[in-house]
């Protein structure tokens, strides 16, 4: 809190937009709950609170400025507004409300200049999928895309601009969430041109109820992580790798651990060798290798967040620890009373 | 039994305050992190284990390939496994253990098909390991022991390998736990990167319990129900052996066992378990009378008393033993 101060004070006196590295370069930016209380907070990479920033209800996921300390914190879905953080000072540049008829759907990404923030958005009463475009200069709406399917959720940025996006193919109630089209969802991974036109599409006939979700890099493959909707007796894989221009490939781990992560995976990450999936609902991350081939499996309640820095796995849980994870293990790196949310975002 | 949504339950974590006091109390005269943590593994675990690793050793031990004299050690061992069946953490979840003692539900038999293999050629009793977790545990000597069509050749040496391989499974799993538990509970001290804090290893138990109830409610209950028009007794959990009741039974009566364990001072839970118990109790174990509408409605009506005794205890031992479920696990995104 006296840093915050300090750097409020700091940030009165200059220039209003810092960038990261101003502001004590953290390595990644979480969303977590202290009591009653929810927060967006900046972690270094040893996983300490270098500042914390209350928000108005539980977050999901956060965008990052690829340059300006400045974060777009989303609620969780169905969310009816984002709002634009600037991480020196806590204030609130800007609250997004999407176009009336839309909901966020909890995950953003921003063009490589940052002068872009795109948007993962359903129109509320079909989920039929859109990417909304704002400009950053000063958050205004400038248009909207079809993402090609139904209810997308993380979409990832290439780096020659070209945009990822995870369909998780699952039409939902509006109001409460619930899942209306099970039976017959059918959920893609598709890749946007920097102008929003659709480039190529992938989808999994044989494993239509797998609902892919999130998404990492891995050089110019796209690794994706899966929740499975179908029966939980039947072993799914939970990720695959898909290079464009070529069939994904599933990854598939070993039998005796095929319901380890209980058909859920939570979050995603990628270096140039591995590929990290967590489950909180099976307490678990699984690391596979990048032809897809499981690697190790470590245990631990509640793991969610996931996020690759300078060539390693950052993890974080619901009970407030931050992890270095590796194929060999799990080494705590702190500990504290704020319960870690769903995604930890790398600044990178 | 009245329940208290998530919103509207107390703060969670307000033994982070208590837990301080305990911690100090406990450095001190270097106990146990939580009483109820070590109550659990000396009470509840370690004795589960052990006499499951008893049971399958006895069921190994027997000389003879013959149904009938094997048949009630069989049952002995899976009436152990049931008191420990829930306790999925730690040793269970190394090499996919918990999976080769009962692979079920094996939603596509490929625990027959990879058995009728090894029925042509049997494997030694230390190649069993090597084998498909399907095609291991309980389920895989029920189906050698209560055959539903006729074996293509002589079971004998594969009931034995598959008999001496689950007593090599149980007599790891107990070994296993005795480090395990010490590390729950030592939780929160020095050196303990599994369990940070007192209150994880609690946590852990805690989990364990609600996770335990769903699993008997969707699964051991919810599969053979499937839907009033189609009911599907064929799908229980060891329905050759016609012990399907008895193991929703002796789930409950252990779930029970480790709720009041984890606090003995539970009187809402204790009377939702008895209340289930007793609904389980007056239904005919006759699995296949779940065709007949009014057996089907009781145990639909047995299935949403384990749902209600779920939510009361986490309602009632959440706030008393200070801790909740999952943050993110109870969340899906």
């Amino acid at each position: 809190m006296q840093r915050r101060t300090f750097l409020a004070t700091l940030a009165a006196g200059l220039a209003p937009r810092l960038t990261w590295a101003a502001i004590g370069a953290p390595a990644f930016l979480a969303a977590g709950k202290r009591g009653e209380d929810f927060f967006l907070h900046g972690l270094s990479a040893s996983g300490a609170s270098l500042f914390q920033i209350a928000l108005p209800g539980r977050g999901h996921a956060a965008a990052a400025h690829p340059t300006r300390a400045e974060a777009v914190a989303f609620a969780r879905r169905p969310g009816t507004f984002a709002l634009v953080i600037d991480c020196a000072t806590g204030a609130t540049r800007h609250r997004l409300t999407p176009p009336e008829g839309m909901q966020f759907n909890g995950h953003g990404a921003f063009s490589r200049d940052g002068t872009l923030l795109m948007t993962s958005e359903v129109v509320a009463e079909t989920s039929e999928g859109r990417i909304g475009l704002w400009d950053t200069a000063n958050y205004s709406r400038l248009t909207d895309w079809p993402s090609h399917g139904t209810g997308p959720h993380e979409i990832k940025r290439l780096a020659d601009g070209r945009l990822a996006v995870a369909n998780g193919g699952i039409r939902t109630d509006p109001v409460d969430r619930a899942k209306l089209n099970i039976a017959e969802m059918r959920p893609n991974l598709t890749l946007l041109s920097e102008d929003g036109a659709l480039l190529d599409q992938i989808d999994l006939p044989d494993l239509h109820q797998n609902s892919i979700r999130h998404l990492a890099l891995q050089g110019d493959t796209i690794a994706f992580a899966m929740q499975w909707e179908g029966d939980p007796a039947e072993p799914v894989p939970q990720l695959g790798l898909w290079t464009p221009g070529a069939a994904p490939r599933l990854c598939t781990p070993p039998e005796a651990e095929a319901f380890t992560m209980q058909g859920y995976a939570g979050s995603i990450a990628a270096t140039p060798d591995r590929v990290l999936i967590t489950s909180p609902k099976g307490g678990a991350v699984m690391f596979f290798d990048a032809s897809g081939a499981h690697v190790a499996t470590h245990h631990r309640p509640d793991l969610c967040g996931a996020a690759a820095s300078g060539g390693a796995f950052t993890v974080t849980d619901g009970q407030g620890a931050v992890w270095l994870a590796d194929d060999n293990g799990l080494v705590p790196l702190a500990d504290g009373a704020t319960q870690w949310d769903n995604h930890l975002v790398a600044l990178t | 039994m009245p329940t208290t949504p998530a919103s509207q339950r107390p703060a969670p974590r307000p033994r982070a305050l208590r837990s301080t006091g305990w911690c100090l109390a406990m450095a001190l005269v270097s106990l146990p992190a939580t009483a109820d943590t070590a109550a659990v593994v000396q009470d509840h675990i370690l004795p589960g284990f052990t006499s499951f690793a008893e049971a399958t050793q006895s069921l190994a031990d027997i000389q003879t390939c013959e149904p009938d004299s094997l048949r009630p050690a069989f049952h002995a061992a899976w009436d152990a496994w049931m008191q420990v069946a829930h306790i999925s953490l730690g040793p269970a979840e190394k090499d996919g253990r918990g999976l080769a003692v009962l692979f079920w539900p094996d939603a596509k038999g490929s625990g027959w098909k990879a058995q009728r293999a090894l029925l042509e050629s049997p494997p030694a009793a230390d190649a069993m390991a090597q084998q498909s977790v399907a095609a291991r545990g309980l389920p895989a000597l029920e189906r050698l022991l209560y055959p539903t069509e006729a074996l293509p050749s002589d079971p004998c040496p594969l009931i034995q390998a598959t008999a001496d391989d689950l007593a090599a499974t149980a007599d790891g799993l107990a070994q296993d736990w005795g480090a395990f538990g010490a590390l729950m509970q030592t939780a929160g001290t020095a050196g303990n990167d599994r369990f940070l804090t007192p209150d994880e290893a609690t946590q852990a138990l805690f989990t364990q319990l609600a996770t335990g109830l769903e699993m008997l409610a969707d699964r051991r209950i919810g599969r053979p129900l499937g839907s009033f028009d189609k009911p599907r007794p064929d799908l229980a959990e060891a329905h050759a052996s016609a012990r399907s009741l008895r193991n929703i039974t002796l789930s409950l009566t252990a779930l029970r066992d480790l709720a009041l364990t984890l606090d003995p001072d539970s009187p809402k839970t204790q009377s939702a378990f008895d209340h289930a118990i007793a609904l389980a109790d007056a239904i005919d174990p006759q699995i296949d009378g779940l065709a007949d509408p009014q057996t089907w409605l009781k145990w639909e009506i047995l299935q949403q008393a384990v749902r209600t005794t779920r939510e009361t205890a986490i309602a009632e031992l959440g706030p008393a033993l200070g801790v909740e479920l999952g943050f993110n696990s109870q969340d899906g995104d």
